[in-house]
């Protein structure tokens, strides 16, 4: 299990905004392999549903991953994908997470977006190891969720 | 794998639809979609063939509110169940919580759910996930077709864990929920662990 803590989320939120800023992307998110949205910039401009973008990252990362196995092993590091108006650039971090930038070509490239994950990405990298050596310490989740009184029924029509 | 935000109060889940091909999978996941309160589900997205057989995956991400402000998605996916699939359906195993095993009950589709278990297995244990400690549910879809084996014979073969089991008509939405019902309840209950 993967948790974060108020005081991580915000400081992941801080970097990932001033990343945004920075390399003039419209929005930057972090996503886990397994496709689950972990951390995004505060972007209100980004209007697409982030849940589905990060599902769909992943499962694009996970293809291009097992093609590059399929070549020899060579193990992916980044990727980059491109619409006419926009750069979708992926980076792996720690081999576990995706860090994305979505830009608009007309505002930024390649080349400042990747500069400046370069700037912000070791900060990234530490703060997700250290939320992963919180969690390995704690055993089960805290009491404050009760499972119980979530009621499905109350979900369809 | 579960992932826990505190501050934003959300648990999200990974839930897979795994099968043999036409098993009934995708059938399964859009009649969830279609039937959610459209404020309690996000965008579906199905990258399917132009035959309409899944191709890498299918999703819909559905969102609960519990009474103390927590909110649960659960991320729903179906695998590609067509054989030559099998790289990509071991990818969507990737983080999973939960899963459902959507049989097809037709006599000459049993090859093909065996197959399928095994495939699964071995995904698993590829991953490190153990079958007896992940929530799992099995469906025995296609009930209203004629040449269908009977319950005890399917689940003697399939339901090797004595896990709940469900009899469905898909298209109908016969046993669709019950399911459904049943591997978030699992999976809610493995986080308290
Ligand atoms: N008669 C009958 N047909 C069903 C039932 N459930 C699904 N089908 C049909 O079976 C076919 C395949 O269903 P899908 O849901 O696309 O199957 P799938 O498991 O997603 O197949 P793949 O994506 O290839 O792995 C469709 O034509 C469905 O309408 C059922 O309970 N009864
Ligand atoms: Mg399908």
């Amino acid at each position: 299990m993967l948790s974060l803590r108020p005081e991580e989320d915000r400081k992941l939120r801080d970097l990932l905004t001033r990343l945004n800023e920075e390399s003039k992307s419209k929005i930057v998110l972090l996503i886990d392999k397994s496709g689950q949205l972990i951390s995004r910039s505060e972007s209100p401009a980004f209007s697409s549903d982030d849940v589905t973008f990060a599902s769909l990252t992943a499962g694009n990362i996970a293809a291009s991953e097992a093609l590059s196995k399929l070549l020899g092993d060579k193990s992916l590091s980044h990727m980059f994908t491109e619409t006419e108006e926009e750069g979708i650039y992926m980076i792996l971090i720690a081999g576990k997470y995706i860090l994305v930038s979505i830009f608009d070509k007309r505002l930024s490239n390649l080349g400042i977006v990747r500069v400046k994950i370069k700037k912000y990405y070791r900060e990234i990298e530490e703060i997700l190891k250290a939320v992963e050596e919180r969690v390995e310490e704690e055993s089960s989740i805290p009491t404050e969720i009760d499972v119980e009184d979530i009621d499905l029924d109350t979900l369809f029509e | 794998m579960p992932f826990i935000n505190f501050a934003t109060k959300e648990i999200n889940c990974k839930i897979v639809y795994y099968g043999p091909g036409l098993s009934g999978k995708t059938t399964n996941i859009k009649w969830i979609y279609d039937h959610i309160k459209p404020e309690n589900r996000g965008e579906m997205i199905t990258l399917a063939t132009e035959t309409e057989r899944t191709l890498f995956f299918d999703f819909v991400p559905i969102e609960v509110s519990n009474v103390r402000g927590f909110k649960v998605r659960f991320h729903l996916y179906t695998t590609p169940g067509q054989i030559i699939y099998q790289a990509s359906r071991k990818l969507i195993l990737k983080g999973v919580d939960g899963i459902v095993f959507v049989a097809d009950s037709q006599e000459e589709r049993h090859d093909a759910n065996l197959d399928t278990l095994d495939d699964m297995i071995e995904n698993l244990k590829d991953y490190e996930i153990d079958i007896e400690e992940i929530p799992l549910v099995f469906q025995y879809n296609k009930r209203d077709l004629p040449n269908i084996l009977p319950v005890e014979k399917l689940r003697a073969d399939l339901n090797r864990w004595d896990r709940p089991d469900f009899e469905a008509i898909a298209t109908k939405g016969v046993g669709v929920l019950e399911t459904f019902k049943e591997i978030t309840k699992q999976v809610l209950k493995k986080l308290k662990k």
